[in-house]
């Protein structure tokens, strides 16, 4: 639902100019900042994000952006800037109706049954990579919906985190043009927005109430090992920019954060193919959704 | 299934095949299919074939869809042969016989819904053989087209009764086979088993007519069964089911499908099935696409 892909436009960085072995050194720099890889042939994403941020920087050149990049007192406010840059997304709400459809006829019956049993009528739920809040208030939508059939009595929140600081000022503005709106029908418009200035809507109060929006870098173990108890994680998009190393060290946490029998997604055209084998690959009408299963099933199938 | 309804059946399935438009050309046909690739003489197939001209017309039209591997278009069965090779336009003329079988107008289920169903499965049987090294991913084409032929025989010799397990199946958001069960009292793996024996089928396409829907209690020695079972599932998942979301998630890589074939072929448990999925929706809207030409050729004849 959410992405974090690299902005567009800045293919016109010369070819010979990404020859320059500075790129390396910069792709390594953010490489170890955030997990994010950039491969030779996306090199010039890299370059783009850095030559848009030369100016505010006060860089003559790439080399005297590098510096600031070296300089340990400019060093983490710049590195800020430049994750910002490389990790903006495009992305609408309501953009995977497939897996709205699934939790909707066969997840949440499923926890909703396994759940009964223990009394505890709670729901944490995960938005991984939320880039500008498409995905969580989106989520939140769906899941108040819910709350009036199958989830009645029940709580749930939703913890939305994303590296870009700008990202997530826009996500907690929830303020939203035709493009983000395009697959958002007249009932939750009406139900769920306010219209403001021009065509553009905004989120009410009350579901924004139900999304926490926090800054989280998924390369930073200790702060990963805090998000546990999730029923449903959802990281779309998000990983394709990683490599093979960071992409199992995450989706290992996101393991280890959901409860037994809680499910994981990623983007529709993601897969956990030689990255984790513990998930269990689940197909489901229209899309596929990663289970973990509850210890004594370790053998068996799902019902 | 008890036996007064296995008489019933039986009845059932004999008055089907005496029926009018059954196509002439399909009984020669499916003796021509048990014999080896390397016996059949072409020329008898071309002629077989050119005794009509509707199905002649449809035939060209498949063969010269993507979803074949077409090199080059071709202009008569004969050149259909040399360029795709026997087995797989005696598969092509297949479909079409069987489309013709039953009148348009006689149908409980939309018929392009069930053939879209029927090629969908065939063309991912195919797919799927290919991609795992199973021996050959031309029977497992025919296997996946003819493994619901039941559902053709229920909607046409129990068309009293069928609308109520159309309608009952998609809400309950429930497969077929379960709504068949309590509503007729068979399932179409039965009916379509009698309606194979009676066609003289080979025995592995019989099998997984009858066992696709119930593995445990199939021939393990059969990887075919599986190989469809696990086709039909993708299919059914992926909006190429019988026009309704059934309500299930299912983890193919603890079925007993699953198992049985990863014994025949170790290829499978290493395969990426998102991406194979994936590969799965690209190629749903060619079998649309296909499904849709064949129905508007008959419509116009």
């Amino acid at each position: 639902m959410a992405t974090e892909a690299p902005a567009a436009g800045s293919k016109t960085t010369a070819i010979d100019d990404l020859q320059d072995p500075i790129y390396v050194r910069l792709r390594d720099l953010v490489y170890q900042a955030c997990g994010i890889y950039h491969p030779g042939e996306k090199l010039y994403l890299l370059a783009g994000a850095c030559k848009r941020r030369l100016k505010a920087a006060n860089a003559n050149d790439i080399r005297g952006y590098m510096d600031i990049l070296s300089t340990a007192t400019k060093r983490d406010a710049e590195l800020r800037e430049l994750l910002n840059e490389i990790t903006i997304g495009e992305t609408c709400l309501f953009r995977s109706q497939p897996q709205l459809n699934a939790l909707h006829n066969v997840i949440l019956p499923e926890i909703v049954a396994a759940r009964s049993k223990m009394g505890l009528k709670r729901l944490r739920v995960w938005s991984a990579g939320c880039s500008t809040g498409e995905e969580p208030y989106t989520l939140a939508m769906f899941l108040s919906e819910e709350s009036e059939k199958l989830l009645l009595g029940w709580t749930f929140d939703i913890s939305a985190t994303d590296l870009n600081d700008r990202s997530l000022e826009t996500a907690k503005a929830g303020i939203y043009g035709d493009y983000a709106l395009r697959n958002t029908t007249a009932y939750f418009k009406r139900k769920y927005m306010h219209s403001v200035e021009g065509e553009k809507l905004r989120i009410n109060d009350e579901l924004k109430a139900r999304v926490t929006f926090s800054r989280l870098n998924l390369n930073d173990d200790s702060r990963m090992l805090f998000m546990k108890g999730m029923d449903l994680i959802f990281c779309c998009n998000v990983l394709i920019y990683f490599d093979a190393a960071s992409k199992r060290r995450v989706v290992q946490h996101f393991y280890s954060n959901l409860m037994p029998g809680g499910y994981f997604f990623l983007g529709h055209a993601e897969s956990l193919y030689q990255v984790n084998d513990q998930f269990r690959l689940v197909h489901l009408p229209s899309t596929t959704g990663y289970w973990k299963a509850p210890p004594e099933s370790t053998a068996g199938s799902k019902p | 299934m008890n036996s007064e309804v296995r008489q019933e059946l039986q009845k059932r399935v004999k008055r089907l095949q005496a029926l009018p438009t059954s196509p002439v050309i399909l009984k020669p046909l499916l003796e021509l299919l048990r014999q080896p690739s390397d016996r059949i003489e072409l020329k008898r197939v071309v002629e077989l074939v050119s005794y009509e001209k509707a199905i002649t017309a449809q035939c060209l039209r498949i063969a010269n869809s993507p979803l074949f591997g077409r090199v080059s278009a071709t202009e008569s069965i004969h050149a259909a042969i040399l360029s795709l090779g026997i087995r797989r336009v005696e598969d092509i003329l297949l479909s079409c016989c069987l489309q013709q079988l039953i009148p348009n107008d006689k149908w409980v289920i939309d018929p392009a819904v069930f053939w879209r169903h029927s090629l969908g499965c065939a063309l991912t049987a195919r797919d799927l053989a290919e991609r795992i090294g199973y021996e050959d991913p031309d029977r497992a084409y025919l296997a996946g087209l003819l493994h619901d032929l039941g559902i053709l025989v229920n909607s046409f010799a129990y068309f009293e009764q069928y609308p109520k397990v159309i309608e009952s199946a998609v809400n309950s958001g429930r497969p077929f086979d379960r709504v068949e069960q309590e509503i007729l009292g068979f399932t179409h793996s039965a009916s379509g088993t009698i309606l194979a024996q009676s066609w003289s089928l080979p025995n592995v396409i019989v099998e997984v007519i009858e066992w696709h829907h119930d593995i445990e209690h199939g021939p393990a020695e059969n990887p075919l069964v599986s190989l469809v079972h696990l086709s039909d599932l993708l299919c059914r998942l992926n909006s190429l089911g019988y026009g309704y979301e059934e309500w299930q998630g299912v983890e193919l890589a603890a079925s007993a499908a699953w198992a049985i074939l990863s014994k025949h072929c170790p290829r499978l448990a290493k395969m990426d099935l998102v991406r194979f999925t994936l590969d799965l929706e690209g190629s749903i809207a060619r079998i649309y696409e296909l499904v849709e030409s064949v129905f508007a050729s008959k419509k116009q004849n």
